[in-house]
């Protein structure tokens, strides 16, 4: 006869299993835009995020869904909404759009979801909030670099900024302005353009007139290309320092290789320029999966999702555990090493690259490392 | 026809609180988007009221919503009072802007004016987006407190829906208040024949400006609403895309109903919902819905729902004793008296030095060959047109300068030369709402009532106007002119394309109405018609009188027979 207690551990176990199965699950929801302006962007994030969580499946069942954020907060808040009642999420893909973050981080942090982002815009890791982890370096850092190299490697002394009207190039201005200033060479011409203006012939004219010794550039990417394109037909040869829009392959597609000559560009990291082993097997295979170059928002939302994976292979159980192991720990990603400087500042390195006007990949003219000094 | 009314109130507050009741089950995600939903049936209300019921295409109500947002989440960001507090400052900040926008903007007709609002929205984004210091500028304005009542936070996501469907509810109540019987009636003759609610007593400025900023008070609810269901107020508020949103919304669900807007704002924040796992194709699948509902609903879906469910009552016309017409001044007095009257369009003289009078009791008949300035005329008597030179006294009071619907309020009414027809009434309806001289409803519908038993629309008093034949709508044109309670009646070509018959049942009409004291001036070319039914005639020719008199004398004057019936004897 077979008594009680021996056959508990068999009825726990078939009891226990499919709770315990469906705990192991765990859900990773990946909310960034993948229409309007910053669909390059957006989905470059969503291919990285993919990427890095299909790869991590063998290890780890991983549930991921992809809702559209378009460019307004509202849309973002109510995809934010649907993500918690779809179950409860570890840690959540979060969109590039500064003022979708802005609205989403209240209600992140009342439910205690840590939200992984390369959105660049400075303001976000500058509110207190605990669950905010950027990837990507902020403006604070890459700006830094942009003005550095502005100032120290082309010895320019007059620059002329164009920028966007958006949260990402007023925080980008901010940043560049304060930077240049310091440095010895404020800013001769700026004038901010709104998304949808084709016709940047007016603003360079008005920038010609300032009589510059170098453009810079701090667009999204199509505005990016359109302003390079119409200067280059209209004769202005000036170097063009551009920001990480101009990194993008999808962004070099637009322009022709004479015209991308003298045009470099501020980045986190550029994988198609990279030597690096991993990041060619990287490369390779995003190219395969997506039938498109990755970038550096890919990259660095790649990157992202794996820290979150390092901390649930390290045994995180809860959302909170992730935030506080991603709070905590280093992380070498293969765009740079991470680690968080207090604030949710992940990266802390930027790469100038440059096109020399034969291709449309750039080469990686100059790494600027540690430059906010959180690795000191 | 205030039963009319009440059941379009209670079918739109039906179709309000079956998917409130639905979502009070729901998970706090389908909480919130019916939480959007209510918000923008809000901003739909209003769009519903300028666009949908006076005509005007309004491109400001994004703007509105935008405006309603800032001015709420700055100042509850800033001064952090109550919601209602801020809800109120953002009612009377965004309609003072309407005011000030009206004032310009309002005269404009049609593309202009969906221009010129347009051009305002674009300049309330750019001051979003470049006024930094007050605004946030592009990044927004975050950290807007959750929404309050009496000190209570609603954190929850069902009292936040609770609270803002009240809001509708009394949005939607205002709304049915505002287009009571019979200004409803009033505002849709007004949109589709102008002229005719102009010269039927009704105020076109007024409606204008009460709908423009009704629809901004509307906006601004919706868009504080926003601001704080959302936490942050960032220039996307004010973008076109919000606008079309909100126009969608209304033209989808029905323009023409409250319960329209409401049906629209439901759906549409709805179906991308329903489409989001098509990811990145999901607003082509919106985009196709959006098309097919259009095409199969083109007056919306509320508009399909009225014409196959709802179906208007006859209307019971009770034999009511015709009321007793207004008191003239005194019998045989002078009620009309122009002097000097004079119009010129570019080089041509339309009326020169122009003197006549109209006696109380009186038909008058005016003719001359074309372009003799007789519609001229009547079109500065009745208001629609401003002479160059000249006076006009009713009953002893000067009203050259008197807009068009005041000198109908004060006894002058008129037909016009081609019947002007409102589609969107009922013959009804129609002369309902030309009762601009009754300000109690029941003594409206008994006039209504009184009108049609002595017209031949009395077994078509449901039929729309539209569907008229040309000489009902003639017989209608008269009795929308005879609801204003006249003292003179302008007939512009009265018996045009009406019958033997026909024509002989206006003459004996209108000698009926001149017994009753009302002093009546006809132009018409058929001499049969006219010359029978008039006490006096006038000849005109390139704007001068040229013969006056009785019938009689003016067919003996020489000169009227060779201008007007060349040599041959009528």
């Amino acid at each position: 006869m077979i008594k009680l207690p021996k056959l508990l551990p068999i009825f726990a176990m078939i009891v226990l299993f499919p709770i315990s199965a469906e705990a192991k699950e765990t859900y990773i929801p990946i909310l960034v835009p993948i229409t309007g302006f910053l669909s390059l962007e957006g989905t470059a994030q969503r291919n990285g995020a993919i990427q890095a969580l299909d790869e991590a499946s063998s290890s780890l069942k991983i549930k991921y869904e992809v809702s559209d954020t378009s460019t307004s907060p509202e849309i973002a808040v109510t995809a934010l909404q649907r993500a918690l009642s779809r179950g409860k999420p570890m840690a959540i893909a979060a969109p590039i759009f500064g003022t979708q973050m802005l609205a989403m981080l209240p209600i992140a942090k009342r439910a205690g979801v840590p939200l992984i982002t390369v959105s660049g815009t400075a303001k976000l890791t500058e509110l207190d909030n605990p669950f905010i982890f950027r990837f990507f370096p902020g403006d604070a850092v890459v700006k830094v670099a942009h003005a550095r190299y502005v100032t120290e490697v082309l010895r320019a002394k007059r620059p002329a900024l164009l920028y966007q009207t958006t949260a990402y190039g007023q925080s980008g201005y901010s940043h560049l302005s304060k930077a240049l200033r310091k440095a010895g060479a404020p800013l001769v011409f700026e004038e901010a353009l709104a998304p949808s203006v084709k016709d940047m012939l007016p603003a360079l004219t008005k920038l010609r007139a300032s009589k510059p010794d170098v453009i810079l550039l701090h667009l999204h990417s199509t505005p990016t290309a359109l302003v390079i394109r119409q200067a280059r037909n209209s004769g202005i040869e000036l170097p063009i320092v551009a920001g990480s829009a101009m990194h993008q392959p999808s962004t070099a597609k637009l322009l022709k290789n004479h015209q991308l000559r003298g045009v470099c560009a501020e980045t986190a990291a550029s994988p198609i320029s990279e030597n690096h082993p991993k990041l060619i097997q990287f490369t390779t295979e995003y190219k395969k999966r997506f039938q498109t170059l990755p970038d550096a928002f890919a990259l660095a939302q790649y990157d992202g999702m794996n820290m979150v994976i390092s901390a649930l292979k390290s045994g995180a159980k809860t959302a909170m555990d992730i935030r506080n192991w991603l709070a905590t720990n280093t992380f070498n990603g293969l765009a740079m090493k991470y680690k968080s400087d207090g604030k949710g500042n992940m990266g802390h390195d930027a790469t100038i690259v440059c096109y020399d006007g034969t291709t449309k990949t750039p080469k990686i003219t100059k790494k600027y490392l540690n430059i906010d000094g959180t690795f000191n | 026809m205030s039963s009319l009314y009440s059941r379009d109130f209670i079918v739109t507050l039906i179709i309000v609180l079956i998917p409130l009741c639905l979502a009070l089950n729901a998970d706090s995600y389908g909480q919130r988007i019916m939480t959007l939903s209510g918000i923008y049936a809000i901003a739909a209300m209003g769009y519903h009221l300028i666009f949908g019921r006076l005509g005007a295409l309004s491109l400001a109500q994004g703007c509105f919503f935008g405006l309603g947002a800032y001015s709420a989440g700055l100042i509850g960001v800033h001064f952090e009072l109550s919601f209602l507090t801020c809800l109120l400052f953002a009612v009377i900040f965004t309609a003072l802007v309407a005011l000030i926008i009206a004032l310009p903007v309002l005269r404009l007709e049609s593309h202009y004016f969906a221009l010129a609002t347009l051009g305002i929205a674009q300049v309330a984004l750019l001051i979003a987006i470049n006024w930094t210091e007050v605004t946030g500028g592009a990044n927004g304005t975050y950290g807007i407190p959750q929404l309050d009542l009496f000190g209570m936070e609603l954190s929850s996501s069902n009292h936040v829906l609770i609270f803002v469907w009240f809001i509708l509810v009394i949005i939607v109540s205002l709304t049915f208040w505002i287009m009571r019987t019979p200004f409803n009636y009033q505002v849709t003759l007004l949109k589709d024949t102008p002229e005719v609610a102009a010269s039927s007593g009704i105020d076109i400025g007024r409606w204008r400006l009460t709908f423009f900023i009704m629809s901004a008070i509307f906006g601004a609810t919706a868009g504080a609403l926003q601001a704080y269901t959302i936490g942050v107020v960032s220039p996307a508020t004010l973008e076109f895309q919000v606008m079309v949103s909100i126009l969608a919304m209304t033209v989808i669900g029905g323009k023409n109903h409250p319960a329209g807007a409401v049906i629209g704002a439901i759906l549409l924040t709805h179906l991308p919902e329903w489409f989001r796992f098509l990811e990145t194709h999901y607003l082509i699948a919106y985009g196709v819905a959006l098309l097919c509902t259009i095409i199969i609903t083109p007056s919306g879906i509320f508009g399909l729902f009225e014409k196959f469910i709802i179906k208007n009552p006859a209307y019971d016309l009770k034999i009511l004793p015709s009321k007793e017409n207004k008191s003239v001044s005194d019998a045989s007095s002078t009620l009309l008296e122009i002097q000097g009257l004079s119009k010129t369009y570019g080089g041509i003289k339309a009326l020169k030095n122009l003197n006549m009078t109209l006696q109380s009791y009186q038909i008058v008949g005016l003719v001359g060959p074309n372009g003799s300035g007789k519609s001229t005329l009547i079109n500065i008597i009745s208001g629609l047109q401003r002479q160059d030179e000249g006076t006009i006294k009713l009953d002893g009071s000067f009203i050259e300068n008197t807009p068009s619907y005041k000198r109908s309020n004060r006894g002058i009414a008129r037909t016009y030369q081609t019947s002007l027809r409102s589609s969107g009434l009922d013959v009804y309806q129609a002369i309902l709402a030309c009762s601009t001289n009754q300000h109690n409803l029941k003594h409206r519908d008994n006039q209504t009532h009184a009108i049609l038993t002595n017209s031949r629309l009395t077994s078509k008093t449901g039929s729309m106007v539209g569907d008229l034949s040309a000489a009902d709508a003639r017989e209608l044109d008269l009795c929308m002119a005879l609801a204003t309670e006249p003292k003179i009646l302008l007939l512009d070509e009265p018996a045009a394309g009406l019958s033997s018959a026909e024509q002989q049942f206006l003459s004996t009409k209108i000698r009926q109405l001149a017994q009753s004291g009302i002093s009546i001036l006809i132009v018409d070319h058929s001499m049969d018609f006219l010359l029978p039914v008039v006490d006096r005639l006038i000849c005109l020719d390139q704007g001068s009188v040229v013969a006056e008199g009785t019938p009689a004398e003016v067919l003996a004057d020489p000169k009227a027979l060779k201008l007007y019936f060349g040599n041959s004897r009528v």
